[in-house]
Order: structure tokens, then sequence, then C-alpha cells
């Protein structure tokens, strides 16, 4: 049996005070393992992000605890979530969010430098994602000089640089063509062949029957659905 | 890790490139004002400097309290009172003194053009009026030389006012009876010291002649040693005042005192010009937080994906932060240059100026602290105004921000 990646003690998350307190989350208990391929759906407003965001150390439970890798990151400081979002998690947005400013190569080895890796290693390896991501020849295209899909590749080789312990990825193929998303689902599923944790935000039903495991939110509430 | 954010912040600034000249020229504007400004001062401080520490060893001693004013107008004796043969006695006995003379007042009744008048005489030794009368521009003529006989200088209102006829040099002013050739007319001294206006200026060895007295008003002399100089001038002071039996009879000034007067002049004067330059300074830093603090704004969506992917708060401010250093960094460099050119086109129009009033020729110098205060303004004006768009950028919350649109 794998290790537990992430596990969540009965997270909730709440806006607002009591008596006009809403619900985004309700105690929620997950177990994701090492190697797991995950969906999570959901109608808009279910609170998908809410829990991605949560499991993505962009926010905090209002009760609860997240443990990623044993640590139990419900109640750290920003900086030092800040510190396991570039160690442990790698993003995927829907609209890629690449910085305009900078080119393919320079967008890997962002996250890279913010965790202090030396230059020459930095684009060796920057060098070797985009090269997985079959982008070998756009290092030094920019943003604006790249298709959409292009784009979500330089995403997803963003999203590997620091070797993370789950990628976290937002409706991936939702602002690209069908074709291009194809070939985004193809990458993912290969690095999660190779072991690396995947999850996976959609409301493409497509999409998420590929996943091993699906999480179905419904008014903040997660279901595991049995395939 | 800073190299990162300084290539981060370079790509922004160029980026929006418009935008950042615009900003940074501000910062140029307010560096080139101050340098330029410092430049002048420390010009004049030089100039002034200069043409007064070649007399720092002289010593001047005066009647009366004020010792500068006697200077300037070449021996007033509103006292009445002369030196004596015993004080001059006095001072040549004194050790570590190189040489004494003295410039000698009484009056005379001059004639020229048929109209008779009552003129101030001053008698002095040729090497004295020179150095006297070194700043002094001349409108004509030139100083007598030694070994001249009946000839004077005159003061500027003395060629034009005095009499119902200009005189210009070569003319001839009978003064008691002898006949006087002109040989050197001053400039109009205007402002501050019109005294020497209406002086007529001839050799001791005349004045004696004519006049058969020898009225003492000022005495110069010139020590050996200038280290020595206050002392000796105290010195002086007292014996004199003690021969006299009056506390204030004489006044013994330094040129080095003088000296350090006009100094404490321009200094405050530049201190006022460059504290009216920094206003520039503020106004240009108010610029850089308004382009930062836009730029925060714009930049939300990219702050928010570098806080999702791993910055810390301190690596958002310390990308702002540089980009304002940038900023002004460059600003200040360029300031500094258009500040070298600009302290010498001040200095032309200074001159402009000027050369109607005197034979002072400033030249600007920029010296390495004004360059260092220059570039350590501009950096701290850097670092200051974009400590607030910073701190904005560093607290945004990365899911806002990358749900911002």
């Amino acid at each position: 049996m794998s290790k537990d990646v992430i596990v969540t003690q009965n997270i909730s998350k709440t806006y607002g005070k009591p008596p006009l307190q809403v619900f985004a989350l309700r105690g929620t208990n997950l177990h994701i393992k090492q190697g797991d391929y995950i969906a999570i759906i959901g109608p808009s407003g279910s609170g998908k992000s809410t829990l991605m965001n949560l499991l993505g150390c962009l926010d905090k439970p209002t009760t609860g605890s997240i443990f990623i890798d044993g640590k139990d990151v419900s109640t750290l400081n920003e900086n030092e979530l800040a510190r396991i979002r570039r160690e442990k998690i790698g993003f995927i947005f829907q609209k890629y969010n690449l910085i305009p400013t900078l080119n393919a190569l320079e967008n890997v080895e962002l996250s890279m430098g913010f965790a202090g890796v030396d230059s020459q290693t930095r684009t060796k390896k920057a060098k070797q994602l985009l090269e997985l991501v079959e982008l070998s020849k756009r290092l030094t295209h920019k943003p604006s000089e790249m298709s959409g899909g292009e784009q979500q590749r330089v995403a997803i080789a963003r999203a590997l640089a620091n070797n993370p312990s789950i990628i976290l990825a937002d409706e991936p193929t939702g602002n690209v063509d069908t074709k291009s998303g194809e070939n985004i689902m193809n990458i993912l599923e290969n690095v999660n062949k190779k072991g690396e944790t995947i999850i996976i935000v959609t409301h493409n039903m497509a999409i998420a029957q590929r996943a091993k495991r699906v999480l179905r939110i419904q008014d903040g509430e997660v279901q595991e659905e049995h395939a | 890790m800073l190299r990162d954010h300084v290539k981060l912040a370079v790509k922004n600034l160029r980026h929006r490139f418009s935008r950042s000249i615009l900003t940074l020229l501000g910062i140029a504007i307010g560096i080139m004002a101050i340098i330029s400004l410092l430049a002048l001062g420390e010009g004049m401080q030089q100039a002034v400097t200069g043409e007064l520490s070649s007399l720092s060893d002289v010593i001047i001693v005066s009647t009366g309290g004020g010792g500068f004013s006697s200077f300037a107008g070449g021996g007033s004796t509103s006292t009445g009172e002369y030196f004596t043969q015993r004080d001059i006695a006095g001072i040549e006995r004194l050790q570590g003194i190189k040489e004494v003379s003295t410039q000698l007042s009484g009056y005379g009744l001059a004639e020229y053009n048929g109209k008779t008048t009552v003129l101030s005489l001053t008698g002095m030794e040729v090497s004295v009026m020179k150095l006297q009368y070194a700043s002094q521009n001349l409108e004509a003529g030139g100083f007598l030389n030694e070994g001249d006989q009946n000839k004077i200088m005159i003061g500027n209102g003395i060629a034009h006012d005095t009499f119902d006829a200009d005189i210009s040099i070569g003319g001839r002013i009978k003064i008691n009876g002898q006949k006087f050739f002109v040989s050197g007319i001053f400039g109009k001294q205007g402002f501050g010291g019109t005294s020497s206006d209406s002086i007529v200026l001839m050799t001791s060895r005349d004045f004696k002649k004519l006049t058969g007295q020898s009225n003492i008003s000022l005495i110069y002399l010139r020590v050996n040693n200038v280290n020595d100089a206050e002392s000796i001038a105290t010195t002086i002071q007292n014996a004199i005042n003690e021969n006299h039996g009056k506390k204030d009879f004489a006044t013994a000034t330094t040129m080095t005192s003088i000296l350090k007067t006009v100094q404490n002049i321009i200094g405050i004067l530049q201190l006022v010009l460059v504290g009216i330059a920094s206003i520039a300074l503020v106004v240009a830093s108010i610029g850089i937080m308004n382009t930062m603090l836009t730029s925060v704004m714009e930049r939300t969506r990219e702050i928010g994906i570098m806080k999702a992917i791993g910055a810390t708060t301190r690596d958002i401010m310390s990308i702002f932060i540089i980009e304002g250093v940038l900023m002004s960094g460059v600003g200040g460099a360029i300031g500094i240059i258009l500040g070298v050119f600009g302290s010498q086109a001040l200095t032309l129009i200074l001159n402009g100026f000027m050369s109607m009033g005197g034979s002072f020729n400033l030249v600007p110098i920029i010296t390495i602290t004004s360059v260092v205060l220059a570039v350590a303004v501009s950096l701290i004006v850097g670092v200051l105004s974009s400590l607030y768009p910073a701190w904005k950028a560093a607290r945004m919350s990365p899911i806002e921000a990358v749900r911002y649109e």
C-alpha cells in the first residue's frame, strides 16, 4: 500500500459569521495516496474551488486539519505555506497563468528560483521538462507567442519543476481545443504513471471518467463516487 | 535569488518602458537640480577661497569697530583719530611679521573743468594697492606702478558724477594746486560697497608730499606664518588699544576670519538651494510610488501566480522594491550626467550676469561627495517610495489574486 500524501481530518470552510454563516465545505475526510489519479467534480458553486484551494495550501480551513506528507499545514503561517506550495504542490490553472513578461524557459525556472535552485541546475531541469511536454522548440517564446495548448504545456512543465508530491489541475483543458486537450491529458496521465499524484478539478465528465477515483462535491459535501 | 528578483524587475520595467522612463525622468530632474546647485556652490566657495586665500597671511588693522567695512571702504576715519608712529613701531617690534605698510588718509581740494570740490584722498604703497583692490575690476586704464609720480586712480563716481564733465584716462585733476594724471578708473561697485566709487588713490610718497601729513588710517601687515595670524592680530589690537587708552580704538582682522565668514554665508546659501531642489525629489518619489501602485494593481494576477507557485512575502516585496530602486537608480545616474551639463549651463548664465559687476569667473565643481550623495539619495528615494506598493503587493492573497480578472 502506498503512503498518504494528503489526509484531511474533518475540514470545513465557512465564510461570514453566524447566523449568516455560509458553509463552502462541510466536515470532509479524505485520504489521497501517492500515485492517485483523482477527479473532483461538481456543479459551479458546489465548493470545488474551495477544496482545491485548501488542498493546494492557498487557503486555510476554518476547522479541521490537513496533513501533507504527514505535516499539518493548517496551522502554518503565510510564508510557511508558500514553502509547502513550492516544494509539495504543482499548480495548473484553467487560464494557464504564465508570467507574460517571461519566456517559456523562464516561466518554468521561476518556481525553482523561489525554491533557491541554482541557475545552471534550473535551466537544465527546465529544458528537460519542456522536452517532456514537447516544447523544445518554444524555449524562448513568450506566452503571447504561443497557442493555448502550448501555454498549458508550459504550465505543466512549471508545475513539475520542483518535484512536487501533488499536481493540482483546475480545468486544465477548459480553455483549449479538443486535440490539445487530449494531448494535455495524455501528458498528465504519463506523469501519473511515473508515480506522480494528480488531482484534476473539472466539470467535464469525459475527463473525469479517465481518473481512477472520482470525488463528487454537492453543496459543500464530498462523496466518493465508485466506478 | 536576488539576481532572479533583479531579472524579473528589469523585465517588468522594460515591459512598461515608456512609463518607466517617464517616472525615472522625475528622479533624473531632481538629482540634476541637486548636482548642479551643489557644483555651483562649490564653484563659488573655491572662487572666493582662491581669491582670498592668497591673502591669508594679511592682517588689516583699522580704526573703529568695523574691521571689514573699513577694509572695503579704504580707510574711513570717522573717529577722526589716526594711528601713530608709536603704533607702527610697536607692530614692527613683534616677532613673525614680514612687512608692514600703511594707508594714509586726508582731504584735498580738487579742481577739474572749472569746478572745485573737497575729496578724501588715500595714499598707499603700490604693492598694497594691488593687493587690496585685486578683486576690483577697472573700467579703464591700469594700476599705478612702482615709482609713478603725480598719477592717481579714481573711483567710478568721481570719474562720472562728481564733476560736470566725465573724466577719462589721462585727464588732469588739480589737487591742492598740484596736477595729477588719471591713470586708472575703477568700475562701478554697485550694491554692497559704494565707498570705492568715491576714492582718490595715490602713492604714499605723493600723498606725503602733497599734504605734508601722514595720517595713518589703515595698517597692512603680512605675517611669516599663516597659523600665527590670529594670535598676532589679537596682540596688535590689544597693544594699539592700550596705546590710545580706548577699548575699541582699533580692529585687527585676519583674512582667514573673513574667509570663514564668507564660506559660511555661501554654505548656508548652498543649503537653501539644495533644499529647494529636494522638493523636486519629493515630487519624483511620489511619482515612483504612483507608478508602482498602478503596476501592483495591473499585476494582481501575476503576483497571485507567483505566490501560488511558492513566492514568499519577502520575494514579492523584494521584486517590487528592486523595481523602485532600479527606476530611481537609473534616474539618479541620468540626473548626475544631466547635472554635469546643467551646472555648466547655469554657470554660463550666471557669469553672463556677473560680468557686468565684477571680474568674478565662476567654474562649477562637481565633487565626489556630491555624486555619492546623489547616488545615496536616489537609492533611498527608490526604497522609500516603493515600500508601500511592495507591501501592498506582498500581502495579496494568492486566491484573490489568481481569480482577479
